[in-house]
Order: structure tokens, then sequence, then C-alpha cells
């Protein structure tokens, strides 16, 4: 991968100055797949580097989103104290999955995953006092940098990717270290890991709970920037969709969750009439990866 | 008014059991999540309310409702048995060696494709069952059971106890056992492996649609988002009972339609749908083999 | 490689953003388009159609031809934001939109921000006018209106002593039941409610909870929801033997119910608006849209006939450049004395129409027949 870092400094340039230049529609759209690559940015942590198929993701995205969304409502908490509340109430939630699925196979810990993800959104659906239920929370407070209130699309777009970027940049930190190259061990076959003395337990707890606190700051950022929360947003579907973006870009491969993200949040923005087919195709797509190309576009049994 | 519930939930159970049966057989021979089995289902009620439309034109029904009935049934089960079958053989033998995740994420491909491929073709909203029976259900004298839950209930009891008979008794049944249990030495035995999983998925499919067919029945609609639902929890009650054990995920069903019944009446109507999960990860947590699973 | 991909994901959204120059006014209308309720979007976008055409073949406003955009949020509320802000961009003048409370809500604060008018055919949730927006509007009734209507007639004409309320969690079936609760308490005639629960959308098997409802041997069962489960739920009440009939808001009020339902429909009570066959001034838009579209019922094409009518009936008031000021043309609506295909309309400081006539309907014989008049009794 000898063009990456070019790559990514032509990316990161255009990235940063073409906004100015694109109206609120678009910004949207592109502020959407920044988010979306953080999120796939995260669960490639669990699933990719680590090969544990998480099917609740959208739980802990959920649970950001509505613990800022609770806290700004109830108590003001301003944004920037929210980011790490979310962030952390999440990967609290990630440890515990961790914990529960410590003795579980493959597909058992699918499941359970799943199950997760179908009970926070049980629980945010019917827990009316706290939650406000299916009616979701509103006029959730918008972050602000020095008095400065951040309200417009382009403020969101470039937030977005500040946080895309400082993320990106500790994941690949990670993934060059020891803990990352750990996870790829336990990935391949976790009994060999575990003979060669990695500490399996606490790598995968690390895994869950790190991809965890991603999703509750992409959460905390969610619903600042919709300035509202309902529990439809955070369900079985969306872990689907986020899965879809990390396989189709190649698992275990963070350029890879990126380039996913991207190209499934804007190739169905432009094929917009056919959005009745959008979801067939969806499908059709999955079991094609799957029987062509595995690994996805950019992936490979390495780290990046 | 609890005999009522207790009915209520055994005839829930039996649908829950019969899905479960073909989840539990295929993790057996494959050990792998069939996600699309949900569908089958789904498309098995859909079926049963085509065909019916079909004998109704022919005006079939008005004579003979019960011959109608068995028929759109049979024939449901029949064409599900041969879209799982074709299921198996585009997008799950291709993967079979592959990587761990890849059949699952297979699997939850095909169940998106299919849900979406009946919403274009049957439309989005409801699908209602021709109205062949009378408004208000008679119920058994003191015993408050309706006909149509007799059926399903004894319908159920019926499969499981054939689909048991066949496993134990039969060649074929013995096959399957052996694959089960250990794959590569059934191949070294000379057994035909892919014949034998086609089989699970034909008996699998077949009686996922029959739960299809006498759901529609029951319901008098259908939708294209009922076999997700229904899906995760025969699933759910495959694991309680042990997933790969036949009798394992009848009892399981049954249990589960219980405590969803009794749940909704007695805790919350609202948080049903969680019973089902809170179940499951209790049972992966303390019971990962299920009540009567065995560690293959 | 990624490099490539992103410019050509820049490439082509460019290249879908260049419009042509002719001078148009731009509406925009929004609902569920695709998917359960799509029929109900689809009546929309009809009326609204209809209104925009024969407003059109008088030559358009100052001139000028109207074109329509039309938005599919599919009642979520996520995507009725995305579909607010593409509006926004697009630069309409005015949204008759949404339908679904839960997707209205969420958007009339993007066009409120963008000071973009914003008229409702459908949506009944109280909450979306009591926001306080100046530029917010519906032409429908509140669901407190609703509610009241329905506890009259339960509490007065029906006379029950024992009610049950059901209602399918949602912002509008659950904020339905519980106005509905809030009028038949208030009422203080000793009526009293026997249980209050909530029933999952998308659920096919009710028995459990009406197994528990029948115990508690109610004289009347309200359910706050869409036709869907209210079919499902009265068919399975009355093969349990439940003789308490099933009383509901505008949300079941569909034949989709019917044919759910078959003969267990008979006898079920439905708030909704007087029937526009018998009001003198909806004929001519009845016969129009039948003419168009068929005998099939669509009692929402009318409130989306009447919002845009009137939406279009300001703007041409206002016209010139005021019709880009949402203020201006906000209360330019709030100052109409509109005759329509609904009779008369206006608007109170709310953004509530003044007059909401809500009336009690009885399904019989297959059909929905008007029943009761809170007025009249």
């Amino acid at each position: 991968m000898r063009f990456q870092k070019p790559v990514s400094i032509i990316g990161v340039i255009l990235l940063l100055a073409v906004p100015p230049f694109l109206n609120n529609y678009y910004l949207d759209i592109l502020t959407l797949a920044l988010l979306y690559a953080l999120l796939a940015v995260g669960l490639n942590v669990a699933v990719g580097l680590t090969g544990l198929l998480d099917l609740g993701y959208a739980g802990f995205y959920g649970i950001g989103a509505y613990t800022y969304a609770i806290l700004s409502t109830r108590m003001g908490i301003p944004f920037w104290l929210g980011i790490p509340f979310g962030g952390i109430v999440a990967a609290f939630f990630g440890f515990l999955l961790g914990i529960i699925t410590l003795r579980l196979r493959g597909d058992y810990l699918a499941i359970v995953t799943l199950g997760f993800v179908q009970i926070v959104y049980l629980t945010l659906n019917n827990w009316d006092t706290v939650t406000n239920g299916p009616n979701g929370i509103l006029a959730i407070g918008q972050p602000s940098l020095g008095g400065f209130l951040l309200h417009q699309p382009i403020h969101f777009y470039y937030l977005a990717l500040f946080f895309l970027t400082i993320t990106v940049l500790v994941i690949y930190r990670l993934t060059q270290s020891q803990i990352g190259r750990a996870l790829c061990a336990i990935r391949e076959d976790s009994i060999a890991a575990e003979a060669m003395g990695i500490d399996t337990t606490k790598m995968k707890i690390l895994a869950f709970s790190l991809g965890a606190g991603i999703a509750g700051v992409a959460g905390v950022f969610f619903a600042a920037k919709y300035t509202f929360v309902s529990p439809e947003s955070f369900n079985f579907f969306e872990s689907v969709r986020i899965l879809t973006m990390v396989v189709l870009g190649g698992m275990g491969s963070l350029f890879g969750a990126i380039l996913g993200a991207f190209l499934l949040t804007i190739l169905p923005e432009m094929l917009r009439g056919l959005d009745l087919y959008r979801m067939l195709i969806f499908g059709a797509t999955l079991v094609l990866m799957m029987i062509v190309r595995p690994v996805g576009l950019l992936g490979n049994r390495n780290a990046t | 008014m609890l005999l009522q519930q207790l009915v209520n939930g055994l005839t829930l159970g039996s649908v829950y059991a019969l899905i479960a049966l073909g989840y539990t057989m295929v993790y057996g021979i494959l050990e792998m999540i069939n996600f699309a089995h949900g569908e089958i289902y789904m498309i098995g009620s859909y079926l049963c309310i085509i065909f019916l439309g079909v004998f109704t034109g022919l005006g079939l029904t008005e004579s003979h409702l019960l011959l109608s009935l068995c028929l759109s049934g049979i024939l449901s089960a029949v064409t599900c048995a041969g879209i799982g079958v074709t299921m198996e053989r585009i997008a799950y033998r291709p993967i079979r060696s592959a990587h761990r995740l890849s059949p699952l994420i297979s699997a939850l491909g095909v169940s998106i494709f299919l849900q979406n491929f009946v919403m274009l073709t049957q439309g989005s909203s409801d699908k209602v069952v021709p109205h062949l029976f009378s408004a208000q259900a008679v119920q058994f004298a003191a015993f408050p059971i309706t006909p149509i839950q007799l059926s399903i209930i004894s319908a159920a009891i019926l499969l499981m106890a054939g689909l048991h008979l066949f496993v134990q008794k039969t060649r074929l049944g013995m096959a399957m056992r052996a694959v089960a249990q250990d794959k590569m030495m059934a191949s070294l035995c000379g057994i035909p492996i892919d014949r034998v999983i086609m089989v699970t998925f034909i008996i699998g499919s077949a009686l996922a649609a029959v739960a299809g067919v006498m759901v529609s029945i029951y319901y008098g609609v259908t939708h294209f988002t009922i076999g997700y639902v229904a899906g995760i929890k025969a699933f759910t009650a495959a694991v309680l009972g042990g997933i790969g054990s036949i009798p394992g995920a009848m009892l399981g069903g049954i249990l589960l339609g219980l405590t969803e019944s009794l749940g909704a009446a007695y805790v919350s109507s609202e948080f049903k749908d969680g019973f089902a999960f809170i179940i499951l990860i209790a049972i992966l947590i303390f019971r990962p083999t299920g009540l009567l699973g065995k560690r293959t | 490689m990624m490099f490539r991909a992103l410019f050509l994901g820049f490439l082509l959204l460019f290249s879908n953003g260049c419009h042509k120059k002719a001078p148009e006014i731009v509406i925009g209308t929004a609902g569920p388009m695709t998917g359960d309720q799509s029929k109900q979007g689809g009546d929309i976008v009809n009326g609204v159609r209809l209104a925009v055409d024969e407003w059109n073949e008088k030559g358009g406003i100052g001139g000028i031809k109207i074109r329509l955009e039309v938005g599919d949020d599919q009642h979520d509320p996520k995507q009725a934001v995305s579909v607010a802000n593409k509006m926004v961009n697009l630069g309409i003048v005015g949204m008759v939109g949404h339908f679904n409370s839960s997707a209205s809500i969420p958007a009339s604060s993007v066009y409120h921000s963008a000071g973009v008018p914003m008229i409702t055919p459908g949506s009944t949730n109280p909450r979306l006018t009591d926001q306080g927006f100046k530029t917010v509007f519906r032409v429908c009734g509140r669901d407190d209106q609703q509610g009241k209507v329905a506890a009259q007639f339960a509490v007065q004409s029906f006379q029950a002593k024992r009610i049950a309320i059901l209602h399918d969690k949602t912002t509008y079936g659950q904020g339905l039941a519980e106005e509905f609760q809030k009028a038949v308490l208030s009422f203080n005639v000793g009526a009293e409610i026997v249980s209050f629960d909530g029933i999952t959308q998308g659920d096919k098997d009710f028995r459990s909870i009406l197994t528990t409802l029948k115990g508690k041997n109610p004289d009347l069962f309200f359910f706050g929801g869409i036709f869907p489960e209210g079919g499902v739920l009265v068919k399975q009440a009355k093969e349990m033997g439940m003789t308490a009939p099933m009383i509901s808001g505008d949300g079941v009020f569909d034949p989709k119910f019917i044919e759910i339902a078959g003969p267990a429909a008979e006898g079920t009570f439905l708030t909704f608006a007087p029937d526009p066959e018998n009001i003198p001034s909806a004929k001519g838009f009845l016969q129009r849209y039948k003419a168009k579209h068929g005998n099939e019922l669509a009692p929402y094409a009318i409130y989306a006939y009447d919002a845009t009518n009137i939406l279009l009936t300001a703007l041409s008031q206002v016209g010139g450049h005021g019709m880009r000021d949402g203020k201006k043309v906000s209360e330019a609506i709030r100052n109409l004395k509109y005759d329509g295909a609904l009779g008369r309309t206006e608007f109170d400081a709310k953004g509530d129409v003044k007059i909401s006539p809500y009336i009690v309907w009885i399904t019989e014989g297959g059909k929905f027949k008007e029943h009761w008049n809170p007025v009249k009794g």
C-alpha cells in the first residue's frame, strides 16, 4: 500500500478545501459520509481487526446520542462535555458486552450483540420517562466554540472531519502497535494467540470498548447536528448498514472502512430515484461481496 | 383467563418451534446461522394467500374449503423448499469453507434481498387473507381454544414427531445426524454431504413454510416484515433449547411462546419483544449450550 | 483508489447541481411516498398536484409557473429532516407537508430556521403548533380536539362506564390515546379507565393483550394508532368473543381497515372530519379528483388540496420578491379567510384552524357512515 500516504494527503486536502463551494444539500451528504466513516472505523476495530462479529453496534451509537440528548435537554450540559460523557457511557456498555461475550464463539457472539441492539432499541422506545419514547427528544443543544454557535451545515462538516481525523490517527497508531498486532492475532486464531501469551480476554474487551466509545462520540455528534433523536435511528438495520460499509470497504482496513462509508452514503443519495430498489441492491451486494471478494475492496489479512 | 393465555402461548410457541427447527438443523450441519430462514417463513405466508387466491378463482374454496387450504399449504411448502435449496446453492455453498463471518453476512444479504423482493412484488402494505371463516371463531365449550389454534398446535406436534422419527429411524436421518456430528468423517464414510445438506434445507424450509401458512390463516394478514422478528425469536428458541438439538428447538419454541404470552399479559405488553432477547442473553451467559444441548 | 473514488464522488455531486434557469416558483410536498403508508403519501401528492395544475392552467402566479418538488420521508424522523434540508436547498417558497406527526415535528424546525412556511394536511399532534413557530400551519385538526370528541361520544352518547385504552407507541398513536384519556377523565362522570397499554407497530398477534383486556370487562376500548394494527386488533377481539366495540381516530379511517378486519369491522367508531360528499363546497374538488384518480377513498387528498390553495393564494397576494420572505407569506396565510373545498378555513395565532370539526363515524355494512356530531348530539 505504497500510495496510501499521498492518497490520504490529497484526500484530506480535498476534504478541507472543497466544502465552502458546495451548497447545504451536498454538505449534508458529505457530513453524513464523514459520520458513517467514523462509525465504520470504530466498528472495524471489533469486526475487522479482531474478528468479532458485532451486530449490535448501532446500540452504542444510540446510547451515545441519547446520553447527550438527555444531558443536554435536562441539565443543559454543553456539547464539548457531552462528547466525553457520551463516549464513556457507550464505552462502558461496550465493556459490559465484552464481558458477557467473553466465552462465546463467533456465532453466539453475533447473536448476543444482535440481542443487545434490540434491547437498546426497545428500551429507548419504551422508557418514556427518560427517553420520551417514540416521540424522541427535541431541541438538543448545539456546540459552541468560544461563544460562537455552530449550527450551519458547513460548521458540522468541519466538526465531523475533525473527529474523523483524530480517530483515524489514533486507530492508525493502534494498528501499528503491539495491541493492534495482538488483535489481528486473535482474529486469525485466538487459541494460538492465547498460547503465545496474548491476554485475549483483555484484548477483546478493549476492542469492544474502544469501538463502542467511538460510536458513542458519533452518536453525540449526530444528536447535536440533527437536534433530534428518536429510537428508529438506532436499530438492527442501522447496525447492518455500518457493517456493510466495513465489509464492503475491506475488513481490517482503515481506509477500507472510510471508503465503504463514503460509497454507501453517497451512492444511495445519487440513486434516490431507485429508492425502491435500494435495499434490494444492498442485500444482493452483501451476498456478491461474500462470494466474489470476501475480504472487501481494500481488505487484506494485515492491519491496514 | 390463565388457561386462555396458556393456549395463546402454546399456539405462538408452536409457530416458533416449527421455524426454530430449520435454524437448529442448518446450524447442526453447517454451523451457520441462516439469517434468511425467517424470510422463508414470511414467503410461506404470502404464498398461502396467493395460492388460496388462485383456488378461489377456480371456485375451489367454496366447495372444498379444507382441500384448498391443505393444497395451498402443501404447494407453499414445496415452493419454499425450492427457495431454500436455491438459497443454499447460490449464497452458502460457494463460501462454505471461507472465513467464519462470510456465510453469516451472506445470509444477512439474502435476508434483506428476499424481504425487499417481496415488498416490491407484493406491495408494502399488509396482504389480507380472504375471509373464509366467520368473524367469531367457535370456542369449544368451557375450554378456551379456537379450531385454528387447535390445528396449529396439533399440526406442529405431528410434524415435529414426524421429524423426530425421520431423524432417528431412517437412513437419511442417520446420515443427517452423522454429518452434524462430524462432517469430515461422514464424507469419508461415503455419505453424500451436499445431498444431505440439501435435504436439511428442504425440510427446514418446508416446516417454516407450514408455520407461515398457519400464521396467515390465524391472523388473517401478513406483511413482508414478519420474517425478521419471528426469525430472531425462533432463533432464540433454538438457542434456548440447545442449538443443534431437534427436541431442543421444539422445547425452546414452546417455552418462548409461553413466556411471551404470559409476560405480555402479566408483566408488560409494551416490552413483549424484549423478553425474547433477555432470555437469549441470559441463556448465552449462563448456559450457552441451551437446555437440551450437547457440546459438539 | 480511494482518491479516485472520492474525486468521482465530488464530480458526480457537482454535476447534479446544474439547474436550468427558467423562472419558476417552487413549492414542495413531502410524506411517506414509499413503504407501508405510501398510499397516504400518494393521496397527498395527488391533492397538491391537482391544485398546482389548476393554478398553472390559469397562468401560475403572476404569470410564472409553479413547480412541485416531491420528497419521500417514509415517516422516518431522520429522513424527514433530510428531505426538509433538501427542499430548502432547492429553494422552495412553501411546503405542503409532511404527513406523519413524527416527521412533521422535526422537519418543522428546519423549515422554520430557513423561513419557509409549512402547512401540513395531516399531522395532528398538538406539539407541532405548540412549538410556537410562526411559519407552521395545519389544515387538519389536533389530537386534543380529536380526543375530546371521541371522549365526549364515549361518555355522553355511548355512556361507557369502563373504558380500556391501547396505543401503538408512536408519536401520533400514543399522543392521541393520552388526549383521549385526559378528556375522558375531565368529564368526571365516573367513567373508569380500566387499562392503558401499548402494542408494537408491525406486530400481528394481540391475543395476549386482548385476553387481559377482556378480563377487565370494558364497555368500549379505544385504540390510538393506524389501520394495519387497528384492523387486526378488532378482528382478533371479535374472534375472542369480545363484545366491546372499538373506537379509534383518523389513523384507522381507511378502507384498508375494513378489508383487513372483514365482518369484524362492523360497529367500530372512528373520529374524522365530516364527509366531504356532504359538504357543498367540496363537490367541484371531488368531481375533478375522482375523474383523475378514480373512486377509491382518499381521505387526505382534500386537505392537501386546500392547503396548497391556501399557500398559493397567500403567495400570490404577497407577490414579487416578497414570496421569498417566509414571514410575509406566513402573515398572509394567517390573515386569510379562505373558502375552499373544506369550507371556510381560518388560522389562529398558533397556526391551527379555528374551527375544527371532528365527528364520529361508524362502520356499517362494510362502509364508513357518519354517526354522531358533538354539536348536534
